[in-house]
């Protein structure tokens, strides 16, 4: 089937089967590779983009359920060369280990704070909880998700997703 | 104890008689060194290579898993080359001997091993091209170069004002001779070892663009799947090919050695094909076991065969006659997969010219010979490109998934990419072993006279050969593979170093005892093993560390005590001991449903203690908090030690709290994370890292964490409601 949507604010059309998980098409269609295979089955969040707004698990999106949709991948989540606040602290914290997971936490991350700019750690934790890390990096997700809250509440700039 | 397990198979052959290879070369041609005009580039040596427009490049040798050797091992060269790490660009290496691991003999990473063997290596080398660049400098400038001092990419002139480039001197510095050894830095003019540094590796991993195995894009690439016997030791014995091959964007549907393969234009239809696929397997030589069974395999070959000794001191049977009580207790332990975020995967492209390869691996030597097996290509038409890895855990020093890709890329003809789902990666994966133990130890009062620990289980090695022997040889012709496997094993411990991975962390118990007795009953059930983040420590820790708990409250003494009192003589354990029992206030009550675990362990040179606090709520074991010292010697980068050790701590918890991978009739029970679950972030505890400073030389740090961890649960559990846990995973309701 015909399919148009609306990727990191590009218009892309694709011709492919309504049942492809998104996250086939953000990868190998168009060639964003930042969005990663962890399960296949939305239990482990690596393929986590944002699907008008909200979260979701695109390995378990038909694409056809994103048609006409506006999808930001981690690819997109900064603006131009700007990274977004988030990444860098991710940086600024040296987060990730084999950073498989990072692109998901990330974009977890990133829809917390552009709904909840000021979140208590326990709202943290409750968000980010879906995203799996096998490396064991979750004391420095939730240090760096706390550096960009604190900064922003300082009135320092803080990117929104 | 020196700990040389995976230090194999450096056997120039010949122990059976039926095999003499002699000559012991590397198979396969070396790095080309020198300056090369056309291109400005000088390559001093293996590691580095420096060009005419002042970059930096760094082979690196030890893949990156998550572990940081990224950052680690550029940071050791970058020290001596007199450059901030920033300003090296890290290339992986392709498959060279220069670029085995001297340990192993082979190109492998893992055992904990990167930083401690390039260590001396990889500052040696930085040092002698920053001496060679110094002297080009000298030269130019007519002065001495003992007068010249490096620094941040330059060499500085003795009045120190003028300064070039490295970049301007590569060409001059490939024609200096150096004469004698080049002294290294002391431990006080360190700049970058040791400091607090950001990972080289965090932009590209936080901004979507390191490239991992499964991100390999090739032009005109198609992608490919395998059905698997559900049981290992399955075959095909038909398939209903025709009719999936008539699929949407189905390319091809045949057999390989390993199952079925479905190749289609698509990830996508690949899998919808590979639904349709029927197959009818032959399992008349396929493992029937399950779980029970194997334990009971292990009870009787335990009660039938008292095993090889592997230590022995005094005489246990007299310290039990003379003792006044026997203490005896069984642990076992499950089946455990690794779980790698990124699924196992490879891309295979097979041309005129050879095969080309890329793939998330930790042994590509390995590969190469793993794809040879399947092709009619000798190693040296093989080359394997290494990515970044979405995890290891030694999951990825065994080649079948590179092997799986080559087979389907030989047939298919144009680049393949092969990609497990994760109920794949879960169900065919080689295991932890299951394992059991059998404790005894006899006490004269409150004195602990005797120690017996007898190990039930596989051993590791006799999987791993079959590619490993090869490996080491790789211009032997193929149809002696089989036969260099073979060899390997029947030497081991006699031409070819021993396999520890059954009793590494049983045969170094360290506590003072008179009466020693360590054996191994070797019996292996046919379930695929491999290694698993930090081996045979991950269950002998447990036995080892629990049955002391068990020990201390036998001899009615504090568990922290107990083990002081019998550690006194080994000071760097004794040193991490009291470290941590001081920093968790270990003797300050515990708040109400809480309790506290002690665990001393040391592994790959690393000393290691933890207390764990824990409690039961809800009906779930909850862990609070863990506090770990840790004694790694030299710290190469503070941070990296800190999450590896934390890291770590996680995945044994996940290990104590959820691991298992159950058998029925031969078939896996568990698929993805809903059954085989791994610490989520609402579980985390919070960890305390205390790193003892040292001048000691460096030891690992990416599995020392993992062992400790999982007695100091079950001995917290233990004090918290008087039940003793002697089976992992650890129940809420035991």
């Amino acid at each position: 089937m015909a399919v148009s949507l609306t990727v990191n604010g590009d218009e892309r059309s694709l011709n492919i089967e309504g049942d492809t998980p998104l996250l086939w098409v953000l990868r190998d269609e168009l060639g964003l590779k930042g969005t990663k295979f962890g399960c296949g089955a939305g239990l482990c969040g690596a393929c986590t983009v944002h699907l008008n707004g909200q979260p979701v698990r695109s390995c378990s999106t038909p694409v056809e359920m994103a048609a006409g949709g506006d999808v930001v991948t981690i690819e997109g989540l900064g603006e131009g060369s700007r990274l977004h606040a988030l990444q860098d602290a991710w940086i600024e914290h040296g987060v990730p280990q084999c950073g498989y997971c990072q692109s998901g936490q990330i974009m977890s991350a990133a829809h917390l704070l552009a709904s909840n700019p000021a979140p208590s750690r326990e709202e943290i934790v409750a968000a980010m909880t879906g995203n799996l890390c096998r490396c064991g990096t979750y004391s420095r997700i939730i240090a760096a998700v706390e550096s960009v809250v604190a900064d922003t509440s300082d009135g320092a700039q803080g990117g929104g997703a | 104890m020196a700990m040389n397990r995976r230090n194999f198979l450096k056997v120039s052959a010949g122990a059976s008689g039926s095999l003499m290879v002699s000559i012991t070369l590397p198979g396969c041609a070396g790095i080309q060194t020198g300056y090369e005009s056309d291109t400005g580039e000088w390559r001093p040596d293996a590691w580095l290579e420096l060009t005419a427009d002042d970059e930096v490049f760094f082979t690196l040798a030890r893949v990156e898993m998550g572990q940081g050797t990224y950052t680690g091992l550029t940071t050791l060269i970058a020290e001596e080359l007199e450059i901030q790490p920033e300003r090296i660009t890290p290339r992986f290496a392709p498959v060279a001997p220069e670029y085995r691991n001297p340990l192993y003999k082979l190109q492998l990473t893992g055992g904990s091993t990167s930083v401690a063997t390039s260590w001396e290596p990889l500052r040696t080398a930085g040092a002698e091209a920053r001496q060679m660049l110094v002297m080009a400098a000298a030269r130019v400038w007519n002065v001495e170069a003992t007068e010249c001092r490096a620094s941040e990419g330059r060499v500085v002139h003795p009045n120190g004002i003028d300064s070039m480039a490295y970049g301007q001197l590569v060409e001059l510095a490939a024609k200096e001779v150096l004469r004698g050894d080049i002294a290294l830095k002391p431990q006080s003019e360190w700049k970058y070892i040791g400091k607090q540094r950001g990972k080289l590796d965090a932009r590209a991993k936080s901004t979507g663009t390191a490239v991992y195995g499964i991100d390999v894009d090739l032009p005109d690439m198609v992608y490919g799947v395998v059905s698997r016997p559900p049981r290992s030791g399955g075959r095909v014995r038909d398939f209903n090919a025709d009719q999936v091959r008539a699929m949407t964007g189905v390319l091809d549907v045949f057999e390989i050695e390993r199952g079925v393969a479905v190749v289609a234009d698509k990830y996508w239809r690949a899998r919808k094909a590979q639904d349709a696929l029927k197959i009818d397997w032959d399992f008349s030589d396929a493992v029937s076991l399950s779980t029970g069974d194997v334990f009971d395999s292990y009870r009787a070959a335990a009660d039938d065969d008292p095993g090889e000794s592997e230590r022995s001191e005094g005489s246990f049977a007299s310290a039990m006659e003379e003792g006044d009580r026997v203490v005896e207790a069984e642990y076992a332990q499950p089946y455990l997969a690794h779980a790698t975020l990124e699924p196992m995967n490879a891309t295979a492209w097979y041309r005129e010219d050879g095969m080309e390869v890329w793939a998330p691996t930790q042994a590509p030597d390995l590969g190469r010979i793993a794809a040879a097996r399947v092709t009619n290509l000798g190693p040296d038409d093989i080359t394997i490109n290494t990515t970044f890895l979405g995890g290891g855990f030694g999951r990825r020093l065994t080649q079948d998934y590179i092997e799986e890709a080559a087979a389907v890329a030989y047939r298919v003809g144009r680049p393949v990419k092969v990609i497990w789902s994760r109920e794949e990666d879960t169900r065919h994966d080689l295991y932890r072993p299951a394992m059991l133990h059998r404790m005894k130890a006899s006490l004269s009062g409150a004195e602990l006279t005797g120690w017996h620990h007898q190990i039930v289980g596989p051993q590791i090695l006799d999987w791993y050969v079959r590619n490993a022997a090869p490996a080491q040889y790789p211009w032997a012709p193929k149809f002696m593979y089989d036969t260099l496997g073979s060899v390997g094993l029947m030497a081991e411990g006699i031409a070819t170093p021993k396999d520890f991975s059954a009793i590494e962390g049983a045969i170094e118990y360290p506590y003072r005892v008179s009466n020693v007795d360590i054996r191994h009953t070797h019996t292996d059930p046919g379930i695929p093993i491999t290694w698993w983040r930090s081996v045979g420590f991950s269950h002998n820790g447990f036995a080892v560390e629990t049955f002391m708990d068990e020990l201390a409250h036998e001899a009615g003494e504090d568990p922290y005590q107990f083990r002081r009192r019998l550690i006194g003589h080994e000071p760097r354990h004794l040193e991490v001991l009291d470290r941590v029992v001081r920093l968790a206030d270990w003797q300050s009550p515990v708040p109400e449903g809480r309790a506290r675990g002690l665990a001393l362990f040391r592994s790959f040179g690393t000393y290691v203690a933890q207390v764990v606090e824990a409690g039961i709520e809800n009906g779930a074991i909850r862990v609070y908090k863990v506090t770990c010292s840790v004694d790694c010697g030299q710290v190469v980068n503070p941070r990296i030690v800190e999450d590896q050790i934390e890291g770590g701590i996680l995945f044994g918890l996940t290990a104590a709290l959820y691991g298992e991978i159950t058998l029925e009739n031969g078939e896996v029970q568990q698929s993805n994370f809903h059954d085989y679950p791994l610490m989520r972030q609402y579980e985390r505890p919070e960890v305390l890292v205390d790193i003892v400073a040292s001048s000691e030389s460096p030891t690992g740090v990416g599995e020392p964490g993992v062992p400790p961890v999982i007695p100091a649960l079950g001995n917290a559990l233990f004090a918290l409601n008087g039940k003793r846990q002697r089976s992992l995973p650890l129940r809420a309701n035991a």
